[in-house]
Order: structure tokens, then C-alpha cells, then sequence
């Protein structure tokens, strides 16, 4: 199974509400994953597949075997989900 | 009797088995398949049991942090110690903190569906760690024998009406700041957001927005949290360490003792970076069970309250103006290090500055200075942040629960806490 992580620099609350989008993405596009949600100092020492975060935060990221997608706004369904297309 | 004696103790008295049902149940709602109802329900009960050991971690380091600085300004009281704890704490009253937590969230979804206040407040870290210094505070005025469920109630009725208020009460400036009505801010920093916004309107000058001016790529790191508590509390470590040593003092010679083989400065250092992992572990602790109650609770929330607002953590509010928020921590770091000295050299208070509340409360009141006074408004937002978390610490861990958890509320309480809790403590003195 796939493994994202979505990504915010506490890793509590707006990673959570971003992960809770991209399951609903998930679900609706009859997709099986399993995303988490951490801080950034976590996400990098993790393997994942797919890491979903900001612009800012991507930066960070970029250096693992993980695909980095950026997202602008976290509570827009339709932006994670357009995101979330080019790597499913 | 003997059944309901027993499930007293070992459900509704053990705290983490009592979130564990919680989030269990919340699973069972969401009809999530057995695999993730039993990892959830485990990773909730486990979550809950590594806060204690974090706040074990981090009391070790203030332990340093504390004597440390009372010689730095020569105060000679000792008055860091001889309270619960968190871990003994959460053994004791977790519970009533649970309960409160899923009952103050149904009544601020039962005020969302029959009033015009839409909001249900989704940060649970936050509504964990409001509840717990809350509850705190009234542990210190009504003893440790305060009835159970008086507890409750009074927590949940105090705690639904601030997560359905507080959203209410920001929710015209968030209207300026997103441009839309879609997300209202739910977090603790609403105080200071208010207070930036209003010193933004009397001193500043919203033509100079912040986000015309282009700020170094340097400041990147503020980014990631644990760069930045280890990173302040090890230069606020080291300092220390550097004036202790140049001291000649019994107690500065005994603080050195501690450190044995090891040099003195390596050895705070060293500290420095244990307190930022202590926080890393409480915060992975509340992740991993607020990441399995939140999705439930919004769950709820979405099937009942049509038309609801989801009230966020404060970094929603970053994007739409990011210099603010850097600006906002400037402001901040220049407050909370003027307030260590004032605070250390006359009232003899070691005022323990952590980055995570100064820099997502500055970025809060950063971003709404901002909207009201650019640029001015936003150091202004920031500094006004280092004010009231500075005094609100201090009045907090001597005057409202020095008793209780003034580690915690040293690291994990928040602006709106400092306004709100002389008025829980009155409150606790009349009902209790």
C-alpha cells in the first residue's frame, strides 16, 4: 500500500486537516493509501511515497526518495485533488 | 454496585483507557474497517501515555534552565518545585480533562446547529492542552478531592462556549485576511490577534503592507519548529551557562557540580537540545491521539451542523501574508528577551521564553497587525505577544497553579489561557 505524508511545521493541527482532505480525495478517487500526519523534522527521516506540504516547507523535503507536492491551500479539496492526480 | 465501583476506577479513573473508548467509539462511527479501528484505538491510548513521559523530559531540562537563571540575577527563592506534574497530573485528572474535551466539543456543536455562531473548533491539540491548564487552575483553587463530575461539567459548559465564541469573536478580521468566509481561526492566539489588530489600527499604517517588502530566504528555518526551540533555548542555555561560569558563587559552583566530567557549557547545551526533544515528544504524544479523535469529531460535526465553519490552527492564516509572520516573530524575540531581563532583575521571575507559543502567536498577531497597520502593525502584534505571554506566565505559574502544572503552563500555555484564567479561577473559588 502507498504511503503519504502530509506535512505542516508542527505536525498537529493544519497537517491533520490536510490529511483528512487527501483520504477524502483518496476515497472518492477509489484510491488505498495511508497517509499520516507529521512535523517536518519527522517527515524527512520517514519513507513515504508521496509527501504532500507547502512551498515553503517542500524546500526541506526535497532530498529523500519520497515525490514532493506542494499544495497552496490545505482546505481546498479541489487543489489536493488536482495535486494529488499527476502522482496516483 | 461492585461492576459500577469497578468501572469507575479502571475506565472513567484510568485516563488513557477512557480516551482510548472515546476514540474507539469515534472509529466505530465513522464505520472506519477493523484494521484502522484497532491501530486508532491503540495509537490513541499510546499517544496519551508518551505526553507524561515528554513532560518528564522536559521538567529535567527547566530543572537546569530555572536554578540557572536565579543566579544569573542573583534571586534566591526556590520555587520550582513541590507541584503534581503532568504525568501525575493527567493519572488524576486525565480523565476529567477527556470527558470535558468530548463533551465542551458537543455543546460547541449543539451551539453551532441552533445559533448563528457556525464554528466548530477543530484544533484538538489545543482543546487538549486549554482543557488541561484550565483544569489546572481550578485543581489549585478547589483541592485535589474537587468532585469528579463537577469538574466536568464545569469544564465542558466553559470550554464549549470559548470554542464557539473565540472563532465568532476573529471572524471579521479573517474575513479581511482570507478574502472569503470559508475557515475561521481556532486557536489560542485569538487575544493577541485581537490586540495586534487593534494596535495595528492606532499606530500604524495599513498602506505599508507587509507583503510588498521582500525579507531574506535566510529565515527559512523558522519554519520548522524543533529548529527553533532548539535553537533559542540553546543560545538562552548557553548564555546562562557562560555568566553562571564567570561566577565564583556556592550555588553557580554547585549547578557546575551537576554537569561532572562533562563541561559546564557542553553540558547546557546539552540540556538546551533535551528541553526541544521533551517537546517533540509531547507533541508526537498529542498526534498521535488528537489525530485519531479530530477526524471523528469533525465527522460528527459535518453530519449534524450543515453550513458549519471549521475554526483552524493559526497556520491557515500564514499564506496570506507571510512576511507578516516573520515580521511578528521579530517583534516577539525582541519582547520576550527584554521581558527575561525585566522580569528576572525586579520581580525575580525566570521567565522561560518557548518558541513554539511566541512564534505561532506572534505570526498570529503578526498577520492581523498586518491587516490593520502593515508592517508597524506587525511588530507591534508581535511584541504585544511577548507582553502578555510573558506576564501571563508569570502571574500563571506563581499565582494560578503553582500547585498544580506550572512546568506545563511554563511550555504549553497560550495567550488566550493568561486572559481567560483569572476568570476560570474566580469562577472556581464561587462554584467549587
Amino acid at each position: 500500500m502507498k504511503k503519504i505524508l502530509a506535512v505542516c511545521g508542527l505536525g498537529q493541527g493544519t497537517s491533520l486537516i490536510l490529511k483528512m482532505n487527501i483520504e477524502q480525495v483518496l476515497s472518492e478517487e477509489g484510491v488505498q493509501a495511508e497517509v499520516e500526519h507529521v512535523d517536518v523534522s519527522a517527515a524527512s527521516s520517514m519513507t513515504a511515497d508521496l509527501i504532500v506540504t507547502s512551498r515553503e516547507l517542500a524546500q526541506n523535503l526535497q532530498n529523500g526518495e519520497a515525490r514532493v507536492v506542494t499544495v497552496q491551500n490545505f482546505f481546498d479539496v479541489n487543489e489536493i485533488r488536482s495535486a494529488l492526480n499527476e502522482h496516483l | 454496585m461492585d461492576v459500577i465501583v469497578w468501572i469507575a476506577t479502571n475506565v472513567f479513573g484510568t485516563p488513557a483507557i477512557l480516551l482510548g473508548f472515546i476514540v474507539l467509539i469515534g472509529l466505530l462511527l465513522q464505520k472506519k474497517n477493523v484494521s484502522q479501528v484497532i491501530s486508532g484505538t491503540f495509537k490513541a491510548i499510546i499517544g496519551f501515555l508518551i505526553i507524561g513521559a515528554g513532560a518528564q523530559v522536559i521538567i529535567s531540562a527547566l530543572n537546569l534552565f530555572e536554578p540557572m537563571w536565579k543566579e544569573v540575577f542573583g534571586i534566591t527563592d526556590k520555587s520550582f518545585s513541590g507541584f503534581i506534574g503532568q504525568e501525575a497530573f493527567n493519572n488524576r485528572f486525565g480523565s476529567a480533562v477527556t470527558l470535558a474535551m468530548a463533551l465542551g466539543f458537543l455543546l460547541n456543536v449543539a451551539l453551532a446547529r441552533f445559533t448563528r455562531f457556525k464554528y466548530i473548533y477543530l484544533t484538538g491539540h489545543m482543546m487538549f492542552w486549554t482543557t488541561t491548564i484550565f483544569a489546572g487552575i481550578i485543581i489549585q483553587s478547589a483541592g485535589t478531592d474537587a468532585p469528579f463530575w463537577k469538574l466536568v461539567l464545569f469544564l465542558s459548559l466553559f470550554m464549549g462556549l470559548y470554542w464557539t465564541l473565540q472563532p465568532a469573536l476573529t471572524q471579521p478580521l479573517m474575513r479581511r485576511i482570507t478574502g472569503n468566509d470559508q475557515i475561521a481561526l481556532g486557536h489560542t492566539s485569538a487575544s493577541v490577534a485581537l490586540l495586534g489588530a487593534g494596535l495595528g489600527k492606532l499606530f500604524g499604517n495599513r498602506e505599508n503592507d507587509s507583503e510588498k517588502i521582500k525579507l531574506p530566504s535566510g529565515l527559512e528555518f523558522l519554519r520548522d519548529s524543533n529548529v527553533i526551540t532548539a535553537l533559542s533555548m540553546g543560545v538562552l542555555f548557553l548564555v546562562g551557562a557562560i555568566m553562571v561560569s564567570t561566577k565564583g558563587t556556592p550555588g553557580a559552583q554547585e549547578l557546575i557540580a551537576a554537569a561532572g566530567e562533562q563541561n559546564f557549557l557542553v553540558y547546557s547545551i546539552v540540556q538546551a537540545l533535551t528541553f526541544a526533544g521533551g517537546i517533540a515528544i509531547v507533541l508526537m504524544g498529542v498526534r498521535m491521539f488528537i489525530g485519531e479523535l479530530v477526524p471523528a469529531f469533525r465527522g460528527i460535526a459535518t453530519k449534524i451542523v450543515p453550513g458549519a465553519k471549521p475554526a483552524l490552527d493559526v497556520p491557515v492564516v500564514f499564506p496570506y501574508a507571510p512576511n507578516a509572520v516573520t515580521l511578528g516573530f521579530l517583534g516577539t524575540l525582541v519582547g520576550a528577551l527584554l521581558w527575561l531581563l525585566v522580569l528576572g532583575q525586579t520581580i525575580g521571575y525566570v521567565f522561560v521564553p518557548t518558541m513554539i507559543v511566541l512564534f505561532f502567536h506572534s505570526a498570529a498577531a503578526g498577520v492581523f497587525g498586518n491587516t490593520t497597520g502593515g508592517v508597524r502593525g506587525a511588530l507591534l502584534g508581535g511584541f504585544a505577544t511577548a507582553t502578555v505571554v510573558a506576564f501571563g506566565q508569570f502571574a500563571m505559574v506563581r499565582m494560578l497553579l503553582p500547585d498544580t502544572i506550572p512546568d506545563t503552563a511554563m511550555w504549553a500555555a497560550d495567550s488566550d489561557m493568561f486572559i481567560l484564567g483569572p476568570i476560570v479561577k474566580l469562577l472556581a473559588e464561587l462554584l467549587f
